[in-house]
């Protein structure tokens, strides 16, 4: 494969792959903890404990029962109902943006595992794990684009309209200009290697392609563990959980 | 690293549940709560006063202290002079709920700033103005005005009879039992007239002390909260009807959470109970009450409790009351239920900031003046008082009135208020019948009070 040419193998990839994953638990641990700051409950001392949150969050979660729970699951984590209840152009971007970074990341996990069979041709089943990477091509275009487009709304969003502009922070432009990048660098990796979809051969840069799609992924790597649990990418974790909580808001 | 005596004054003291500090980092910064917040809609000058930029600033505030930074280099001190700035951001706010409402990520914001607020008193950086005053002044009056408790019931026509314990209990409040007891007199007249057999509580009545929660200053609430339960518990009490949105808030959502033991009534907006008698056609309409109408949704009783009691209670029950007064002309206002825009009397706003009361509460009858309506009716005393100085304030011929005033109009009570010591203190305007029903002010001219068009006669 044309990505461990450039010094890496197989091996150091797993390694940075086990530090990266290290890194992202300690910091969702380090941000449970400090929401494990608050108490239990109205009038309860305030703590500082991990599994301070994590019983309080339970608590709320499931105060109105299980079948709210996944009521709010549902309509307000997975088909972000509130969103589209106060701007469809807004939940378009969101639904395009949630479903294409984490179907990505999932196909990118799934990718992974295959190519570990394949390394270790666990079961005799080198061949067919193969054969099953190249399927992953497809879904990895489509929601690729997905994702793209999302990202292109949301970055047009804060550029183009003057008072969301106005408003606009380096916490939200670090993330949606992240975001915007790593998804760019991936097509455009995707694009160097030639016969891309969509795009044909008309970006083949072979030599290179192997740069590109290692700057691409460190880029993502970066994200996971650098940015994700210290910045506002941490809405991707809080957010669903702050509506399961809150049981929607309702 | 951080000296004791800063480690001495973290900026969390108490009073936040984990899951709000939760909601910090779930905030999208959609900006969707940006626009609609009456507070930022009137001081477009002052981004931090807008929800999406308070939940910022405490949760950078936090951050120095539990941050990844505070945990490697060390916390950073809080000046004094930081928190007093962003406690003037965060009691620049009614907390009317709305960003509640439109929040995508369901963010209870209402409960947030009321949590953040005790913090910063706490450090000595809030209340804001003279907030302060609210703890002293129940302390020791166990109401706003100053007023002697044994006068609760002075506004109480004396052909009223009432029993020492029943079912149903009337909430008076201490706005409508000192300021604006055309509301009070108009509330028991409609009660007496549908045969209900109601109590009141009387000197036993303290004040709700919404605005000890509102404001983050809580340590008396306690005490108001089981002395007020325990004596509707004493009567026997097994629904308050409330006819101050204020109050009907504290006593449904805030009182339980003060109070350990078993709290045997339910809570109940008068315009609620109202409704129910009128579906049963108990209520006889003696006069049509000409005027254009239009309903304010009180924060309290509209937002704050739509998820607690019902949208139905919250929102449809005035409606439908005001809408059954023969003669009445209803028109919505284009804001309204849900999202409708606050007076800017809540939070402790009126007390603390009554510039920024004024100019939302002027919006508010801009609001109603889009609509054309002569009337506004509302069922929270404090959202009147702040629509009628807003409306001075104007120039605006609007008149407000409670949803309860226009019933007893409608039925053709007699809500004439008797004299008492608190006579030439209210403040309200009031419906006149002489022949056809319409609004009027209550003016004080010298030692007496004047209707105001009955003078200009």
């Amino acid at each position: 494969m044309a990505f461990y040419t450039l010094g890496l193998t197989f091996e150091l990839v797993i390694l940075l792959t086990v530090i990266v994953l290290g890194m992202w638990v300690y910091g969702i641990y380090f941000n449970v903890k400090k929401w494990g700051i608050g108490s239990t409950g109205y009038h309860d001392q305030l703590r500082y404990s991990f599994w301070l949150f994590i019983a309080t969050w339970l608590h709320e979660a499931f105060k109105d029962g299980v079948l709210v729970f996944l009521r709010t699951a549902v309509l307000d984590v997975l088909l972000l109902r509130r969103t589209l209840a106060r701007s469809p152009i807004r939940w378009g971007m969101h639904m395009a943006i949630f479903y294409g970074f984490l179907t990505l990341a999932a196909l990118s996990g799934l990718g992974l595992m295959i190519d570990i069979v394949e390394h270790f041709n666990i079961l005799g089943l080198a061949e067919p794990a193969e054969m099953a990477k190249e399927a992953l091509g497809l879904p990895f275009d489509v929601f690729g684009y997905l994702l793209l487009i999302g990202a292109t709304i949301a970055v047009g969003r804060r550029v183009l309209l003057k008072f969301v502009r106005d408003n606009t922070t380096a916490y939200d432009a670090f993330l949606i200009g992240g975001v915007f990048l790593i998804t760019i660098t991936g097509f455009y990796a995707e694009w160097m290697r030639g016969n891309a979809f969509l795009v044909g051969n008309a970006l083949t840069y072979s030599i290179y392609a192997p740069h590109f799609a290692l700057i691409h992924t460190l880029l993502a790597l970066g994200l996971f563990c650098f940015a994700l649990p210290w910045s506002k990418y941490i809405h991707v974790i809080a957010t669903p959980l702050t509506l399961l909580a809150n049981r929607g808001g309702e | 690293m951080a000296t004791e005596a800063t480690k001495s004054k973290l900026l969390m003291s108490g009073f936040m549940k984990s899951t709000q500090v939760l909601e910090l980092d779930g905030c999208t910064r959609c900006q969707e709560c940006m626009k609609w917040c009456p507070a930022y809609a009137v001081r477009p000058d002052r981004p931090g006063v807008a929800p999406m930029q308070k939940a910022a600033t405490w949760r950078e505030m936090l951050g120095k202290q539990r941050g990844l930074k505070a945990k490697v280099l060390g916390e950073e001190p809080l000046s004094d002079e930081v928190a007093k700035q962003f406690a003037e951001e965060l009691y620049y706010c009614t907390t009317c709920g709305v960003c509640s409402t439109v929040c995508e990520a369901g963010i209870n914001t209402v409960d947030l700033w009321e949590a953040v607020r005790p913090n910063l008193v706490a450090r000595g950086a809030g209340p804001y103005g003279k907030q302060s005053a609210f703890p002293k002044l129940l302390a020791e009056y166990r109401n706003p005005y100053m007023a002697k408790q044994e006068d609760r019931l002075c506004w109480l026509p004396t052909d009223i009879k009432l029993p020492e314990s029943a079912d149903i209990a009337y909430w008076t409040g201490c706005t409508a039992a000192y300021r604006q007891q055309a509301l009070a007199v108009s509330s028991v007249r409609v009660l007496n007239a549908l045969n209900a057999d109601f109590c009141m509580l009387g000197k036993d009545e303290w004040c709700c002390a919404s605005a000890l929660v509102r404001t983050g200053q809580r340590d008396l609430m306690r005490e108001h909260a089981v002395h007020n339960i325990d004596a509707l518990k004493d009567r026997g009490v097994k629904n308050v009807l409330f006819a101050c949105a204020g109050c009907l808030r504290a006593a449904t959502i805030d009182w339980p959470r003060w109070y350990e033991g078993y709290i045997p009534f339910k809570t109940q907006p008068l315009s609620a109970f109202l409704r129910e008698r009128i579906r049963k056609g108990d209520i006889d309409w003696r006069q049509p009450v000409n005027l254009t109408v239009t309903y304010h949704d009180p924060c309290h009783a509209g937002r704050h409790l739509m998820h607690v009691s019902s949208k139905d209670w919250a929102f449809e029950a005035p409606r439908d009351v005001l809408q059954s007064i023969p003669g009445i002309n209803y028109v919505e206002m284009t804001r309204n239920r849900a999202l409708q825009r606050c007076c800017g009397a809540g939070g402790g706003v009126k007390a603390g900031i009554p510039d920024l009361a004024t100019d939302m509460g002027k919006a508010r009858v801009a609001d109603v003046e889009e609509k054309g309506a002569q009337v506004v009716a509302s069922t929270c005393p404090f959202c009147r008082r702040n629509l009628m100085d807003a409306r001075t304030a104007a120039g605006s011929p609007v008149k407000v009135v409670d949803v309860v005033e226009l019933v007893a109009k409608g039925m053709n009570l007699d809500t004439t208020i008797p004299e008492n010591p608190y006579t030439k203190y209210q403040e309200q305007d009031v419906i006149v019948c002489d022949p056809i029903c319409r609004p009027a002010a209550v003016k004080q001219k010298g030692t007496d009070l004047v209707i105001e068009e009955r003078e200009a006669k």
